[in-house]
């Protein structure tokens, strides 16, 4: 402590769920970066604050239970702390659930043996109330001997208390009590717990939802809502976010006169962040959900419900929480799976995960499903769509733990927390984390690719064309009379010059590969497009395919797109999409792994480059064959 | 009154018997956790130690993880994981 430049490094420890985040929410007033540790994946939340002149660096370490690690977040936290990787924390911060004492002052004793500074946090004394023992926080301080501060995690009461026990308690000197020599007064449970535990609410809550039959129904139905929330909901916020890019795109285009340029800007740039943040949205409210359901308590009973049908595929009970993650992005839902604690199963869930239909994917079936299909059978086909991922991950998990990844079993132990009203605070903290996460990885990723993809499908601009239409251009009547020929010569300029860029060169050398699922150069640019990142699918559609219009509608960009998708004719002169050949794009597109930023998540989660080539492989290959099933077989019954 | 199987109402038999073989509503007390890996090692974290009273809560559809109270918390552990943990003194409600 040496005046206002000092800073301290301190370390919050504790059991996953004993309320960390939240006390480091109070404590310094945000979330605000994401650390990893030195040499490992394992991402955590630091945030900085001064107290009384001392500036507090507060990590929030990932959940701990003892000082034996069981999985690799775990052996991260222990590295962490004994300063295995980096410099050690000057100060333990402990944090302890009141409604846990007799295992959380087993782990205390464990801590003191590391030797280091410590001082105690303790959460949760109204749960500890509500079921039925409360705390006497003086008896307990005295038992321990160690600094202790009661916080509440939800109201934040106590924080500031804490906040300035952080900055005064000695760190450097060995001769205050702080550095324990040993088991200190001995901190029995029995001293401090009745033994004596009433019926709770929850047990009342649990009788329901943990029972054989209605539990199950009642997972089923918050998994319903969870869907109707993101595809319904979601719904006009998507909408309103399409009509102002359509709208700044127009002030852009009008604003600028180059028409190089002006296509950069208009169809390169605006539609490039447009289409990433059309998923935003969904993505703040698939977060805001889970959120939810995980501070509510919820999320361990679905674990608990679903753990043996899990394991019967391969997978394991808290697969669930990368899964569910993963219908808003894959991204997410990869870094998520350090929650197993077993490797092989944890690889398991990494390379099924990219299966789960994710919100990019879902711009695509609409416009097919809204082209081909009356609305009563698009609903019905969008869940199968999504049943179509579930289904192959099954099986890929069971054919994974069969051969590559046999053996081995994580293990389930785990605490399920009284229910508790999340806090309004922390969903939102956790949802803004997540988009602003979502907006500076994928929006930055998609956004190059967006100007690549407009570039290759803006060059070259041979001379000829231009030279060809302004002739036919001059050649209309003028004023009102020939409006409508101009606007038909300027569509077919466009797609003109469209036909002979790179990017179609690339579709048509491409498609003899895509040719038996029926796909025609245009969609096979989409789905080369949807490489770097399935947001790019539907804007490249829409440039390939609208170009050739006529009329420019008012309609909604998704019906003047579902339009040309049916209207768009071959070189034949049929129509190069029909119903059967949408079923192919669509399951192409459910399966396959188009998206660099999950490849990268995978690499970054496995360290190596071993199982993202694997699933981008396994993928490309299930999503080509089954692509080719449809319609080798459907065109066999249909004829 | 040590038989096992007594299904006279609070009759704590001394008998020693798994975890995961208690039937739900069935209180008992903690005599030992069988083995010295990492899972034993869980379980002792969690609260599974010598003289801890349990009580069976809850048990998962299709053989699944059963639902324990220890210490006044909630413990959910499969089927094997519980069997691994010795109880004595059960008495079933």
């Amino acid at each position: 402590m040496t005046g206002a430049a000092a800073a301290r490094r301190i370390a919050l420890v504790g059991r996953a769920n004993a309320g960390k985040t939240s006390l480091l929410m109070h404590l310094t007033g945000t979330l605000q970066r994401p650390v990893n540790f030195p040499g490992s994946s394992v991402e955590c939340v630091a945030s900085d604050v001064v107290e009384g002149g001392v500036r507090l660096c507060v990590v929030d370490l990932p959940g701990l239970a003892s000082l034996q690690a069981q999985s690799s977040d775990e052996q991260a936290a222990l590295d962490a702390l004994q300063g295995r990787a980096g410099p050690a924390p000057d100060l333990l911060c402990a944090v302890l659930d009141a409604s846990k004492l007799a295992v959380e002052l087993a782990f205390l004793r464990q801590l003191r043996r590391l030797g280091r500074p410590l001082v105690v946090a303790l959460t949760k004394t109204d749960v500890a109330a509500s079921e039925g023992f409360p705390v006497d926080t003086a008896r307990l301080q005295l038992a321990i001997g160690l600094p202790l501060v009661v916080v509440d995690g939800r109201t934040g009461a106590g924080a500031a208390a804490l906040r300035a026990l952080l900055a005064a308690a000695e760190i450097g000197g060995s001769e205050r009590a702080l550095v324990d020599r040993g088991d200190g007064p001995a901190a029995s449970p029995a001293a401090v717990l009745p033994r004596v535990i009433a019926r709770s609410a929850t047990d009342a809550i649990d009788r329901w939802l943990l029972h054989p039959v209605c539990g199950p129904i009642a997972l089923v139905a918050v998994m319903v809502a969870m869907f109707q929330l993101v595809f319904v909901v979601a719904d006009p916020a998507i909408g309103w976010i399409e009509a102002a890019q359509d709208w700044f795109g127009g002030v852009v285009g009008g604003l600028v006169a180059h028409e190089a340029l002006r296509s950069f800007l208009v169809d390169g740039m605006v539609n490039g962040v447009g289409s990433s943040l059309v998923f935003v949205p969904q993505i703040a409210l698939l977060y805001a959900f889970v959120t939810v359901v995980e501070a509510s308590g919820y999320m361990a009973r679905a674990v608990f419900l679903l753990d043996q049908p899990l394991r019967k595929v391969g997978l394991s009970g808290k697969s669930f929480v990368p899964l569910t993650s993963s219908f808003a992005c894959a991204i997410p839902g990869i870094v998520a799976a350090r929650i197993l604690g077993d490797e092989r199963d944890r690889l398991a869930t990494i390379v099924t995960a990219p299966l789960m239909s994710c919100s990019a994917r879902l711009p695509v079936y609409v416009v097919m499903l809204a082209a081909f299909f009356p609305p009563q059978q698009a609903g019905l086909l969008l869940f199968l769509l999504y049943a179509l991922g579930l289904v192959v991950a099954v099986a890929v998990a069971l054919v994974l733990r069969r051969t590559a990844l046999r053996g081995g079993g994580s293990l389930l132990v785990m605490e399920l927390p009284t229910y508790q009203w999340p806090q309004l605070r922390l969903v939102a903290a956790h949802t803004g984390y997540a988009v602003r996460s979502f907006l500076r990885t994928a929006g930055s990723v998609i956004l190059v690719a967006t100007v690549v993809v407009w570039a290759l499908g803006y060059f070259p601009r041979p001379a000829a064309i231009g030279e060809r239409f302004a002739t036919l251009r001059a050649a209309a009547p003028a004023g009102e009379a020939g409006a409508a020929r101009r606007a038909q010569l300027d569509a077919e300029e466009a797609a003109a010059y469209l036909e002979q860029s790179w990017l179609a060169r690339a579709g048509k050398a491409a498609q003899p590969v895509f040719a038996p699922a029926g796909f025609d150069w245009r969609m096979t640019v989409g789905v080369l497009a949807a490489f770097p990142a399935r947001e790019l699918v539907v804007p490249t559609l829409g440039t390939l395919y609208s170009l050739g219009e006529v009329e420019a509608s008012a309609d909604a960009p998704d019906e003047r797109l579902a339009a040309s998708l049916r209207s768009t004719l071959g070189p034949d002169g049929r129509p190069t999409l029909d119903a059967l050949t949408a079923l192919a794009v669509m399951a192409f597109f459910a399966l396959c792994s188009q998206c660099v930023g999950t490849l990268a998540a995978i690499r970054r989660e496995t360290h190596s480059w071993r199982w993202p080539l694997f699933t981008f492989a396994y993928m490309t290959a299930l999503a080509w064959l089954v692509a080719v099933a449809i319609q080798q077989i459907g065109r066999a019954l249909l004829s | 009154m040590r038989l096992g199987r007594n299904k006279m109402p609070a009759a704590p038999s001394a008998a020693r018997q798994p975890l995961s073989a208690i039937a739900r509503g069935a209180r008992a007390v903690v005599v030992g956790v069988l083995g010295d890996d990492s899972l034993a090692e869980r379980l002792r974290a969690s609260g599974l130690w010598p003289g801890a009273p349990v009580e069976a809560l809850a048990r998962a559809p299709f053989g699944g993880p059963l639902l324990v109270r220890v210490h006044g918390f909630r413990l959910a552990l499969r089927r094997e994981e519980a069997a691994r943990v010795e109880v004595a003194e059960v008495v079933v409600p």
